[in-house]
């Protein structure tokens, strides 16, 4: 037989059921929050890079001109080369046949699938060597195209004759597109189906693996350098290189900063929750006073009846472990494996995070014993005479309280207010006057409440306005991307004849060519820094509005002039607008005057603008371009969908070798949607510490409907009905929800600009403007209403079914 | 349990107990501080209680009857004076134990009774009466138990040891209060109005009870307003306005008799 002591302690905890599991989901959600992230964190930052690392990733890519094997072998030769690896990469428009809708794909052309030995493919479904016009889709190419295996595809070539390849095998390919938001989905073909869709039969990527060092990144930025000048004095032009460390995921400190942020959520979550048991911790120890003034009464120590509480917070915190440490461990793994889909890459497989689940049952069972320390040491201090001052023989023991208590100063405002009020014939209803003095009756406990509540809200509106920000940021950044279309063709065309053939289609307002250069930067010791890509529109051209940082524009005139995104800082922190850098173009070095600094996504790597006029000169290009702008009268998505693709006949038609017709929005609603992602996670996060703030505002309307059954009752017995009673609650928590609501407005501007801050330096590695948008100060406005309603209906509903005898039994 | 040496007078109570007071009010003063000025709630109270009596304490509502209960039992505190207990564990002064070592010897030595019963009422009756021996640890588990009902049956309430205090009559709960009271078998009881809310019948019953317990030896302090119950106890005071009054006490007010 339990001792009675704990008999009470187990009753406690399962006689009052709402309460309990106030206090359990309290701990829980704080719980399960933390864990969440923990345990997300610990498989991510394990299984990202791990599961990189094990596809052998290249650590040098080098983008090209044509070349053959003999090139491979030179640099396979190489002491500090341990692979080298020819592919040929192009794009062409895929659909499935008689489907109208086309999507872009890179094609990647495979010497040997039975030896590869960098960006390893793993194969997933079917066959993983393609034969002759035989297709591998990469997995993430299904959410574009889902086709099953053996199913057929038309390709389109750049003179426009359609091509069917055979869907052989799905694999997975987590290395070639990893960190690139942008890339297209791939396809895999054999270097014997190059012929039929009429590319030559040669590599156009280079490949490599370091022997040693692979991790280190200036070690890999010299390395690349060198690699780009024995191949340019092969006479092979490189466009484009690009270095990643072999040990870690391109994504990885993305991914672990929002995870951080996340988990900075969680910790606040933890700490609202952590107010909420304080609450409902020190009303249960008040409404047992009684309880504990008759154990002193009988025998019962100050030591005895801490440690009888101290064990019913224990079992709070035990039932919530058992709840939330499943729950949570289902949640990260969820989570991670989320995230990984979203990032193409693969977990080793569901385990229980150690570090995780230690760190669920600490905070499980020592938060609410933090929090409710001190509740419960009060409580056990109480002595039997104030205990049980209420249900003592009420002989002498009144006398203290012969005199009224002295007005604080809420109450004389209050007075003040009420008399102001009638003197100007404003008679405020009985039951609001009521529900108006109830609210701030607990002070200490409004405040918690409002507290919670307020916290819950003002994370919410910042979450909104971060997103708007975020989408405010990427529209700025579209100013990049004014073009309604963007055209690529294989071979250069005269700037003339492609905008002659332009502006015959109806819709097409003006059409400029674009130069493009890249360029390798030096430090002053003249070792290789980095790349950078220079785009060069005309210098007069309206299709760029730069968010410029520092310094100007380009301008008529500018020669061996650049304007360069901030991200340059990352590799020379002093540069400022009127420095010069050592740039090595087609293999001509010189210094070059930046003119100006300008803020852009970095994730692309540095990229720089220079006028056509001079850039085109300077790659022998003049009058002439590869990439075309559009710029149309109507600049809808749908309206420059539909242009691109008549477009796209157009040129096909007049015997232009068009690679590709896309929309000027497809870049930034690709953009969007990754950030959305992010947008979501924190949005959860948002609606969890909402959940918590409202469990709060519930317990609290619990609490304040509990303690006043005695005058309900006295109420009900004057003639209060039960319509009465229950607006009377549902008002207060009403006047609860609204307050929070104009403190959490106040208080969701700073932490606004701390999460834009923390979230845009994580992605774009500088801080972005912050934009406010009503729509997330309007949703909280209706969504805290909501859930004070809720939130009061049981406990008002419970206090309508009071009746008399239940009051005068009630202890 | 560890009991302030300072609070216990002397290890060696007289051994008559006849000739020497169980319980020994000295000079007691209890002023409350209102906002009005002090009230003056008890006023030199001096009087003794010997082993085995059943004193009533008789007054108005306010007289001071219950304030005085309260010093006895030590849960207010004096202003000035002393309430002595000479137990069999020696004399301790109430007023000058710690509240965490007054709980214990309470717990040991003072059963106390109020008209409001103070059953837990999440316990059942059963264990209500078990509380007091599961705190003080005077007794095993199993021993409680058995002594839990021996005590229910003491007061004729056996056959509802497993129900909670809701479901029993108010004259049947004060007789499971007493049973808690006297669960460590002390040797003083302390009522406050115990038949109070009761009806006559009922408060009969009560005192049936507190008789079976002055039989067996036990030492009962009653307080009550209802004069007609006087010639029930072996002795009784009057009290007013914070005095002793009138009633066969040897020791009034500080007098001598």
């Amino acid at each position: 037989m339990m001792r009675p002591r704990w008999r009470k302690i187990f009753h406690d905890l399962i006689d009052n059921k709402m309460r309990t599991l106030l206090v359990v989901f309290s701990i829980a959600v704080g719980v399960f929050s933390i864990g969440v992230i923990a345990g997300t964190y610990v498989i991510i930052s394990n299984d990202m890079s791990a599961s990189y690392a094990a596809n052998q990733p290249m650590n040098v890519e080098l983008r090209t001109g044509s070349f053959d094997s003999t090139l491979v072998d030179t640099l396979q030769n190489l002491r500090t080369v341990q692979a080298a690896e020819g592919r040929r990469v192009f794009n062409l428009r895929v659909r499935i046949p008689g489907n109208k809708l086309w999507t872009t794909f890179d094609l990647v052309a495979i010497q040997d699938y039975s030896n590869i030995e960098i960006n390893l493919l793993r194969p997933l479904q079917g066959s993983s060597i393609p034969a002759s016009k035989q297709v591998l889709l990469e997995k993430k190419a299904l959410e574009n195209l889902n086709v099953p295996i053996g199913s057929e595809l038309e390709f389109q070539l750049a003179n426009g004759t359609l091509k069917k390849m055979t869907v052989a095998g799905i694999v997975q390919d987590q290395t070639s597109g990893a960190g690139d938001f942008l890339a297209p989905p791939l396809a895999f073909i054999s270097m014997d189906t190059l012929k039929y869709l009429a590319q030559p039969e040669s590599f156009n990527r280079m490949y490599v693996i370091l022997a040693q060092n692979g991790d280190d990144p200036s070690y890999l930025n010299e390395l690349a350098a060198n690699l780009k000048d024995k191949v340019e004095k092969n006479n092979v032009v490189v466009y484009r290189t690009r270095t990643a460390r072999s040990d870690r995921h391109p994504m990885a400190s993305i991914v672990e900063a929002v995870i951080g942020i996340l988990g900075a959520m969680g910790v606040l979550i933890l700490f609202l929750s952590s107010s909420l048991i304080a609450n409902t911790l020190s009303a249960l120890l008040n409404q047992h006073k009684r309880h504990i003034g008759v154990m002193k009464l009988v025998g019962g120590s100050q030591g005895q009846v801490f440690g009888m509480y101290i064990v019913l917070i224990l079992a709070f915190g035990l039932i919530a472990l058992l709840l939330a440490v499943p729950l949570g461990g289902q949640g990260a793994y969820a989570l991670s494996a989320f995230i990984a889909d979203k990032l193409n890459f693969n977990l080793t497989g569901y385990r229980i995070v150690p570090f995780a689940l230690l760190i669920q049952v600490v905070i499980g069972l020592a938060v609410p014993l933090l929090v409710g320390l001190l509740p419960v040491l009060n409580g056990s201090r109480v002595t039997v005479q104030r205990a049980l001052s209420n249900d003592l023989t009420q002989d002498t023991g009144t006398k203290r309280e012969v005199s009224p208590r002295p007005e604080s100063a809420f109450e004389k405002f209050r007075q003040r207010l009420m008399a102001g009020l009638a003197r100007r014939g404003i008679h405020l209803p009985r039951p609001l006057l009521i529900s108006l003095r109830n609210t701030f009756r607990r002070k200490g406990r409004l405040a918690l409440t409002l507290f919670t509540l307020t916290m819950g809200g003002a994370i919410f509106i910042a979450v909104f306005n971060v997103q708007f920000s975020l989408n405010q940021y990427i529209e700025q950044i579209g100013k990049y991307f004014i073009a309604d279309v963007t055209l690529d063709f294989d071979t250069p065309y005269r700037l003339k004849d492609v905008e002659l053939a332009g502006l015959r289609v109806p819709g097409v307002q003006a059409v400029e060519g674009w130069a493009y250069a890249s360029a390798e930067v030096f430090n002053n010791d003249h070792t290789a820094a980095g790349n950078v890509t220079i785009l060069a529109p005309p210098v007069e051209s309206r299709l760029v509005e730069p968010i410029l940082v520092s310094g100007r524009w380009l301008q008529p005139g500018d020669e061996r002039a650049i304007a360069v995104s901030e991200s340059i800082l990352g590799l020379f922190p002093d540069l400022k607008p009127g420095d010069n850098l050592h740039l090595k173009i087609n293999g001509k070095e010189a210094d070059w005057i930046v003119v100006g600094l300008f803020q852009f996504v970095n994730q692309e790597g540095t990229i720089a603008y220079g006028t056509y006029e001079y850039i085109s000169r300077l790659t022998h290009m003049a009058n002439r371009s590869f990439s075309f702008r559009v710029v149309t009268t109507d600049h809808s998505p749908e309206y420059q969908q539909a242009i691109s693709e008549e477009l796209d006949a157009y040129y096909r038609s007049q015997g232009f070798h068009l690679r590709e017709a896309r929309t000027g929005l497809s870049t930034l609603k690709t953009a969007s949607e990754s950030l959305n992602i992010l947008v979501i996670f924190l949005l959860i996060m948002a609606v969890l510490t909402a959940l918590v703030g409202s469990m709060g505002l519930a317990g609290s309307m619990s609490m304040n409907v509990l303690e006043r059954t005695r005058e309900i009752g006295i109420m009900r017995s004057i003639g209060a009905g039960n319509r009465a009673i229950t607006s009377m609650v549902i008002v207060e928590g009403v006047l609860i929800g609204s307050i929070s609501w104009l403190i959490g407005v106040l208080v969701s501007f700073p932490i606004t600009y701390m999460l834009s801050s923390i979230i845009s330096v994580a992605i774009f590695q500088s801080p972005i403007p912050v934009h406010f948008t009503f729509e997330g100060f309007g949703m909280w406005l209706l969504l805290v209403l909501a859930l004070s309603v809720v939130a009061s209906l049981l406990p008002a509903r419970n206090a309508a079914r009071l009746t008399i005898r239940e009051v005068l039994a009630y202890e | 349990m560890f009991i302030n040496p300072k609070s216990v007078i002397s290890t060696n109570p007289q051994s008559h107990p006849a000739q020497n007071p169980l319980v020994e009010l000295r000079d007691v003063f209890k002023v409350y501080q209102t906002a009005a000025g002090d009230f003056p709630a008890l006023n030199n109270i001096s009087t003794q209680v010997y082993p085995g009596e059943f004193l009533g304490v008789i007054g108005k509502s306010g007289a001071g009857k219950s304030t005085l209960l309260n010093m006895i039992t030590g849960v207010d505190d004096v202003t000035s004076g002393q309430v002595l207990v000479h137990a069999a564990s020696g004399t301790v002064s109430i007023h000058d134990m710690s509240e965490d070592d007054l709980a214990l010897w309470r717990g040991r030595n003072m059963g106390v009774v109020y008209q409001s019963f103070q059953l837990l009422s999440m316990l059942s009756l059963l264990e209500n009466i078990m509380l007091p021996m599961d705190l003080c640890g005077l007794y095993r588990r199993t021993e409680s138990r058995e002594r839990a009902m021996d005590l229910l049956r003491l007061v004729e309430l056996e056959e509802h040891a497993f129900k909670t205090p809701n479901l029993i009559s108010g004259g049947q709960q004060q007789r499971v209060a007493i049973a808690r009271a006297i669960a460590n078998d002390p040797p003083i009881l302390v009522a406050d109005e115990p038949t109070g809310s009761l009806d006559s019948v009922t408060a009969d019953h009560i005192f049936a009870v507190f008789e079976r317990l002055i039989a067996k030896g036990m030492t009962i302090i009653m307080v009550t307003h209802d004069n007609n119950l006087g010639p029930r106890f072996s002795r009784h005071l009057q009290i007013a306005d914070g005095k002793l009054i009138n009633g066969n006490n040897p020791l009034l007010n500080g007098e001598q008799p």
